[in-house]
Order: C-alpha cells, then sequence, then structure tokens
C-alpha cells in the first residue's frame, strides 16, 4: 500500500541544500533548464545529472528521489524505444538494424539517450529544490522574484494536493478491496480514479469557497506567514550560477563540435541492447505498476 | 464455549514506525456479539477495528479472523467475512449509480446474477434508497451516501460488520435506519462492532463495551458498569446518556435502585417513585 504513495513535498532536514534560501535553488533549476534544452550533447547533460546527484546527496534524500524515479525513469524510457524507430530528428537518418517493421536508426538511439538525460536533469534539480523547501518559503520566494500572486497561490496549492490525492487514492483503493475487490490490470484500479478525482474536484470547490469568504480576492499587498530572508551567501550562489550559465551558454552556442549527433556512433550490439532494455524497463514497470496497486 | 470470530493477541500498531495507536490490545470476539468501541478522537478506535478486516496488519501481535492469522491473509478473502463500513463514505464509494455500488460487493463474492439482484433490492428497500437507486453516489447527500456506504457492505452478509461511527452527522431519521440495521444485523446473528461517539446510541443497542484512551483499551464491560463508572468515564472525557447521568445520581442518592440506558427502561425504573405502574414506552 506504502508503494502507491510518492511524496514530491518536502523532506524535513537540516542539510546545507535545506538551509540554503528557496531562491538560488530556484534559479539553479531554472537555469538548468534552460541549459538542458540548448543542448543535446551526451556529455553535458550527463555533468548535469552528476551535479544533481551530488546535490540530493548532500540533502540527503535519496530516498523519496528515487521513489519518484522509480515511477518517473521507466516512463522516460519509452521515448528511447520510440526515438530509436521514429527520431524527432531531421533527416537523413541512419539505419542501424531491422527488425520486422521496425528500423532502429542511429540518429534515434541518440535522441531518445539524450532526451532521457535532458527530462531526468532537470526532473533532478527541479525534485531537489521541491524536496528542501517548505512550500510557504517556496510562495514566500516566488512572490519575492514578482510571480503574480494568484498564479503563485495555484502553483502552491497543487503542490500540496499532490501527497493528499495520494493519500486518498490508496484509501479509496482500500475501500475497494475491503468490498472484495478482485481482477487485474487498469480496468480494476481505474474505478477508484473516479472517488479520488471527484474528492479532488469537491475539494477545489470548497477550497475556492472558503478562499473568498477569508477574502482572497481582496486587493493590497500580500504577506507571508513564513518570511524569507536572502543573505550574502545567497546572492553570491546566484551571482555564480548566472556567470555559470551564462559561461556555458556560450560556449553550447559558439562550439559547433559539440554537436556530436553524426559523430557517436552507437555499435548495433549497443543500439540493439539499450533499446531492448528500454523496452523491457518499461514493460516490467508496468507490470510491477499493476502489481503493486493490487497488492492487499 | 464457542470460539471467538475475531482475537487480537497483544497487538500493537505503530504508524510509519512512530506514532503508536494501538498499544497491546488483547481481545475476545464472541460469534453474535454486539459491540461498542468507544473513546475520545485519535485514541485508536478506527486503527484497531481496521485490522480486523486486514486493511492493517499489527506492527506486533497477533490477529485471528476465525481462527486465522491475517498476517498472510488479504484484504479481499477477509472480506467475504468481516464488513467495514468506512467512516467516510466518500472513501468507499466509486460506482456509477446506487444500484451498482450495492452490487459490486456481492458480484466480488462471485455470487448468482439473481442473487446480486435479490441481495440489491433488499439493501434499496431495507435502507429507503429506492428513490435513488439511479443516482450517482457522489450526487446524493453526506448523510444518504453514508447509508448507501453500508448497504454495500449490507449486500455482501458479513459473518462480522463493522461501523466506524455511522451515526455521526446523520439526522433523525437516517439515524432510526441505523438503529434498525443494527437489530436486524443481531437478529440476523451477525456480530457487530460499532465504533461511536454517540453514546445514546450505543447505551440502546450495544451489550458490550470497549473503551479506549491513548492507543491503550482500558475497559472491556456492559454499558452499564462502563456509564456507572465515573472514574473511568471522566479519565477518557465521556459523558453518559443523559438519561443514564439522571438516573445514576439518583441512584447515588438511594432514591432509585437501578441505573438505565433509555427512556422506556427508566419509565419502569421510575414507576416505583411515582408510585404507579409504567406503560412501557417508545423511545
Ligand atoms: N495513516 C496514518 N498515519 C499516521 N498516523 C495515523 C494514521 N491514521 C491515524 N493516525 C494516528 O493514529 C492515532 C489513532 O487514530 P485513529 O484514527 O485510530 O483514532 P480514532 O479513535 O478512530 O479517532 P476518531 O474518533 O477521530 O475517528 C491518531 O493519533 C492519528 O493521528
Ligand atoms: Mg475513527
Amino acid at each position: 500500500m506504502r508503494g502507491v504513495v510518492i511524496p514530491i513535498s518536502m523532506v524535513p532536514g537540516n542539510s546545507v541544500i535545506h538551509r540554503i534560501s528557496p531562491l538560488p535553488k530556484l534559479l539553479l533549476a531554472g537555469c538548468v533548464l534552460v541549459l538542458s534544452f540548448s543542448t543535446r550533447n551526451p556529455a553535458i547533460l550527463g555533468a548535469l545529472i552528476v551535479l544533481g546527484m551530488v546535490m540530493v546527496s548532500v540533502a540527503n534524500i535519496w530516498k523519496p528521489f528515487l521513489r519518484v524515479m522509480a515511477i518517473l525513469f521507466p516512463i522516460l524510457l519509452t521515448l528511447i524505444t520510440l526515438q530509436s524507430i521514429a527520431p524527432a530528428f531531421p533527416r537523413p537518418w541512419t539505419p542501424i538494424v531491422s527488425m520486422g517493421p521496425f528500423t532502429i536508426y542511429q540518429e534515434g538511439i541518440y535522441s531518445g539517450v539524450t532526451m532521457v538525460e535532458r527530462a531526468t536533469s532537470m526532473t533532478i534539480f527541479a525534485l531537489a529544490a521541491i524536496m528542501t523547501t517548505h512550500p510557504s518559503d517556496l510562495f514566500a520566494s516566488l512572490q519575492k522574484i514578482g510571480m503574480p500572486y494568484v498564479l503563485n497561490f495555484i502553483l502552491t496549492m497543487t503542490l500540496q494536493l499532490i501527497p493528499i490525492l495520494q493519500k486518498e487514492f490508496t484509501t479509496v483503493l482500500s475501500a475497494q478491496k475491503s468490498r472484495g475487490l478482485k481482477g487485474t490490470g487498469f480496468a480494476a484500479v481505474l474505478p477508484s480514479m473516479v472517488p479520488v478525482f471527484v474528492g479532488a474536484i469537491e475539494r477545489v470547490q470548497q477550497l475556492s469557497i472558503s478562499l473568498e469568504s477569508r477574502a482572497f480576492g481582496s486587493s493590497g499587498a500580500k504577506t507571508s506567514y513564513r518570511s524569507v530572508k536572502v543573505s550574502w551567501v545567497d546572492y553570491l550562489l546566484m551571482l555564480l550560477t548566472t556567470f555559470g550559465t551564462c559561461g556555458l551558454l556560450y560556449w553550447i552556442i559558439t562550439d559547433p563540435s559539440l554537436d556530436w549527433s553524426r559523430t557517436l556512433i552507437f555499435a548495433p550490439w549497443l543500439a540493439i541492447t539499450l533499446f531492448t532494455l528500454a523496452t523491457i524497463g518499461f514493460l516490467i514497470f508496468v507490470i510491477i505498476a499493476i502489481r503493486v496497486v493490487l497488492r492487499a | 464455549m464457542t470460539n471467538p470470530v475475531i482475537e487480537c493477541q497483544n497487538v500493537w500498531h505503530i504508524y510509519g514506525g512512530s506514532v503508536t495507536a494501538v498499544q497491546d490490545v488483547s481481545l475476545k470476539i464472541y460469534p453474535g456479539e454486539i459491540i461498542g468501541i468507544i473513546g475520545q478522537n485519535g485514541s485508536g478506535k478506527t486503527t484497531l477495528v481496521k485490522h480486523f478486516n486486514g486493511l492493517l496488519k499489527p506492527t506486533k501481535g497477533k490477529v485471528l479472523v476465525n481462527g486465522r492469522d491475517t498476517g498472510p491473509m488479504r484484504v479481499q478473502e477477509l472480506s467475504a467475512s468481516v464488513g467495514y463500513v468506512f467512516q467516510n463514505p466518500n472513501h468507499q464509494l466509486f460506482a456509477r449509480t446506487v444500484e451498482a455500488e450495492l452490487e459490486f460487493g456481492p458480484r466480488n463474492l462471485g455470487l448468482p446474477e439473481d442473487e446480486v439482484i435479490d441481495r440489491r433490492e433488499k439493501a434499496i428497500e431495507f435502507f429507503g434508497l429506492e428513490p435513488l437507486r439511479h443516482s450517482h453516489p457522489y450526487r446524493i447527500g453526506f448523510p444518504l451516501r453514508k447509508l448507501v456506504g453500508m448497504a454495500s457492505v449490507y449486500t455482501m452478509r458479513p459473518a462480522v460488520f463493522i461501523l466506524d461511527e455511522p451515526t455521526t452527522g446523520q439526522d433523525n431519521v437516517t439515524t432510526r435506519i441505523v438503529y434498525r440495521l443494527i437489530h436486524r444485523l443481531r437478529d440476523e446473528g451477525s456480530t457487530v462492532l460499532c465504533v461511536a461517539h454517540d453514546m445514546i446510541l450505543l447505551a440502546e443497542v450495544v451489550e458490550r463495551m470497549v473503551v479506549m484512551r491513548d492507543s491503550l483499551l482500558i475497559a472491556d464491560a456492559r454499558p452499564r458498569e462502563v456509564f456507572s463508572d465515573r472514574a473511568l468515564m471522566g479519565s477518557t472525557h465521556l459523558l453518559p446518556p443523559q438519561i443514564t447521568e439522571l438516573t445514576l445520581r439518583l441512584k447515588e442518592q438511594g432514591k432509585l435502585p437501578q441505573v438505565s440506558l433509555s427512556v422506556s427502561e427508566s419509565l419502569d425504573v421510575f414507576a416505583p417513585l411515582f408510585g404507579g405502574k409504567s406503560e412501557g414506552g417508545q423511545a
């Protein structure tokens, strides 16, 4: 039952990363987002991932982080499978092997691998920022950098709603099991989605009424119960992050040798192994997911 | 003596390694008993009863249902003999119509179609759900939703029926249905466990009362004894029904021979005071 719950929310702790103000962390997450979209170089993306892992280690959030990745990563693997046979890449494509109706292309594997790296690096930094920041601090910091109040509120509420929904899902599933729910596959899990979403909608409706009755729409400056202090260390970190990112961006844009799409050749065995592993990985995930969800 | 349907042997439940919700509880429940479980909010009542249909497994100790350890058993298996009506009906209902909701359990039990329909119809009649049979469970009001929750378990005819706060938030009409349900279950020979803060309900329907406080089982006795024990009641901030309190005080003043649990019972008890014969009465 606990396997179903994925906490994408703050993991309390007292590491250096926890103590840094949310602003540098958000900035870093944003910079990594920009960087990963500006390059397809597997080494740079890999380096970003390693850096993210260092952050996760320092923050000591491996367990919750891996729990999220255990769900996300297999889904990302489908990118390799799909890209290999239908690359999102300008032609010409270099075929590696043909298997029945499908042909695996060199560019496809490259594209799939880099896309997975891209998504992974972005996720690591975003998760590291969210998991080490109190939701209210996140709220206060976003407000500080000029995010409109209402938008900001929606974002933080959504983040807080996720763990609640996950808990509800578990509860509803246990209700169905206590009425002898049998069967396997998604058809069996599907009914529990209904009450969870109906519950969520009811909750949101009530929330909007209670917000209004507490003068949510009124004008005037909004304050937060928790205030975010930005120290010189934070400014220094933000400065470093900005410079680092700009430097990297400059290098990425000006150095054409960083485009390895035609030079990095995957040997056929490697390509097939990657393709097969990704596909099997995803299928195993689907099977395990169904099992976990249905386990008593 | 018959064997207990449910037996707890030194059961502990600790949530997430830190919150102790049930501590060293030992308890035997025999077939046909009607038991009330009381205690303050957060005393561990829900946690305890969730062990009986396997939704929770003890952190330490053992729970036996019909003599079998629930440890390795699945909720689905246990659901045929132990029915649990959730405290919050929103967590329990998921079908598109009330009818489908009532059919869900018996279908999972693998009953033949005509039996499923028969049970559905009986439940609709008993709980007065006729006007709502095609409604979506989420479009009907909370009290009726709660009745649908009970009806959906009732159609499974479990030997043990667990009700978690069945009357909380219910009006007089739906409360009466809960009373009738418990009476009906008793007549059918089911074992009923009722978690409740509604002392009037319990005083009237249960024969045995289990009191919890801070995750401990602190008393297990007949309602009359529990309600008369001021130290016990006071220690967990529970109040007996007013009529019980009144007769208890009168008894302490030596004016009444015994404490009564309901209005109709009181009429009999009061009769000698007023020098007349009681006519009995309707609560
Ligand atoms: N899923 C959970 N995770 C962690 N703690 C929990 C969980 N469910 C209950 N608790 C805690 O366990 C204790 C007992 O809770 P429980 O729900 O069993 O009490 P209860 O007697 O049913 O209360 P109520 O009268 O409010 O329904 C409480 O302190 C509660 O906060
Ligand atoms: Mg409870």
